[in-house]
């Protein structure tokens, strides 16, 4: 299997390993009102879905990046992958128009 | 205090040498080695004259060299220099980059062939799982090798480097040299 880094090119799947549901991505709040019931969710809730999923891989033996890696669980085919770090950042840029981006 | 003799990564007092038909093995003990990392929105620097690749690049200067290793970051070398503070050198070349010494966690090797790019490409196919046609000079990747993770360097047509952990220097040259026999024995 051959994943698209979106840096490097094709790249042997066995270069990555697998975290799991490209919805970490999004960490709630510790601080905020139901903090508790949004981590309940955030650490033991996942969608199963057959079909299209969003993942997170490493690349650990290669330049150590994270990707955000669409696939078909079906067909095992790999739609796309872009950077997690290009993710984040976009997704932190419309949540949070008045930049708090640099408190990470 | 007793003497202290200074021993290569592969434990022996003088790095190792080896030749297998057109392949020539070297341990190099005096590649220095500094990472350079840009701090968040930095501009890249141009260390000792050097243009710091683009993701997959090799690019060599003098005696000195870089190679990308992650976004917003690279590997520098410097030839001859494995022996003095050479992450301190590289910190007065690249102010406001994050730097940390390299050198002694990593064993280079140096492949060299005399029968052009040919042998190399052939080598590269029994040990990594990288497109051997399409890593000409100047590029440079990190991967897995026999579960070892390395870095890999076109230097040249024909030149290969290929930089290991140094506590698994034994079991990495053991694999170069048992793949480059064979390509002896066929």
């Amino acid at each position: 299997m051959l994943i698209p880094h979106p840096l490097l090119g094709p790249r042997d799947a066995q270069e990555f390993t697998y975290l799991g549901d490209a919805m970490m991505i999004d960490r709630p709040d510790g601080l905020a009102e139901g903090a508790e019931a949004a981590f309940c969710d955030y650490v033991f809730q996942r969608d199963n879905p057959a079909g299209l999923h969003r993942e997170l891989w490493f690349h650990e033996q290669g330049d150590r990046s994270w990707l955000v890696v669409t696939r078909n669980t079906v067909t095992h085919e790999i739609l796309g992958a872009e950077l997690a770090r290009d993710v984040a950042l976009a997704r932190r840029a419309t949540d949070t128009p008045a930049d708090q981006g640099d408190a990470q | 205090m007793s003497d202290l003799k200074p021993i290569s990564a592969l434990g022996a007092a003088a790095p190792r040498l080896l030749t297998l038909g057109t392949l020539t093995l070297r341990e190099n003990p005096g590649l220095g080695l500094a990472s350079l990392a840009l701090r968040r929105g930095g501009t890249a620097p141009s260390p000792f004259g050097l243009t710091l690749p683009d993701p997959g690049g090799w690019a060599a200067s003098g005696a000195y060299a870089a190679f990308w290793t992650g976004p917003d970051q690279w590997m520098i070398e410097a030839e001859g220099r494995g022996e003095e503070d050479f992450a301190a050198a590289l910190k007065a070349e690249a102010p406001g980059c994050s730097i940390t010494e390299q050198t002694d966690g990593w064993v280079a090797f140096e492949i060299t062939s005399v029968a052009g790019g040919a042998p190399l490409s052939r080598l590269m196919e029994k040990l990594v799982n990288v497109d051997a046609a399409g890593f000409g000079p100047g590029h440079a990747t990190r991967t897995g090798l026999e579960h070892m993770s390395v870095f890999l360097i076109r230097r040249a047509e024909d030149r290969l480097a290929i930089i290991g952990m140094r506590t698994l220097a034994g079991s990495l040259w053991h694999a170069i040299e048992t793949a480059a026999g064979r390509l002896v024995a066929v």
